[in-house]
């Protein structure tokens, strides 16, 4: 699982624009983190990945995408597992 | 002014919501039309966005803009002018629903 979990981030963390990825398990605890991101992030991720299926509890959980001029975050859920990626756009 | 909003033809928009700093709808309509409990998640989610990873989002920059992609819709958020809008909007079916 963890050796997994590390091939994913290693594939994330080389594609353009990528700066560092956060993933957290169904109780928001920090699985796994790689760049520039904290694991103290986890559990907010979760707590946001968990907001949002509120919003449509009968559709399966929306792909949650947070930008600014510079930054850009993308929080997706599969299965119990939620991931964050930062994504710089310059 | 806000009619002016509420008339205003967005492509693919189903629904429309204008919330204050404080989360009360100021204005709706279509399929979000009176939708307290979409207003109150979405101002939890706001304050919950406020403080995502301080390591790779300094807490000055902020966000601008905030999406929630379902596999045919979407919800788009921005703040403006200390007032939320929220729009519900349909969206094309050739994109891919994994948009990661």
């Amino acid at each position: 699982m963890e050796k997994k979990l590390e091939t994913v981030m290693d594939e994330l963390i080389a594609r353009p624009g990528v700066v560092g990825c956060v993933f957290a398990d169904h109780q928001g605890l920090c699985l796994g983190v790689t760049g520039k991101a904290s694991d103290d992030s986890a559990g907010i991720i979760h707590a946001i990945a968990e907001e949002a299926a509120r919003l449509e509890p009968k559709s399966k959980p929306p792909v949650i995408l947070l930008e600014n001029d510079n930054r850009s975050c993308i929080i997706t859920t599969t299965g119990t597992v939620t991931g964050a990626i930062f994504k710089s756009i310059n | 002014m806000l009619d002016i909003l509420d008339d205003m033809d967005r492509p693919g928009q189903t629904g429309y919501l204008l919330l204050n700093d404080e989360g009360a709808v100021l204005s709706s309509s279509g399929d979000l039309e009176n939708d307290e409990r979409t207003a109150a998640t979405i101002m939890g989610l706001i304050n919950l966005t406020s403080q995502v990873d301080s390591k790779a989002f300094p807490p000055e920059e902020g966000f601008k803009k905030l999406s929630f992609v379902y596999d045919d819709h979407c919800y788009i958020i921005c703040l403006s002018n200390r007032k939320i809008h929220v729009v519900k909007k349909k969206l094309p079916t050739d994109i891919p629903s994994n948009i990661v």
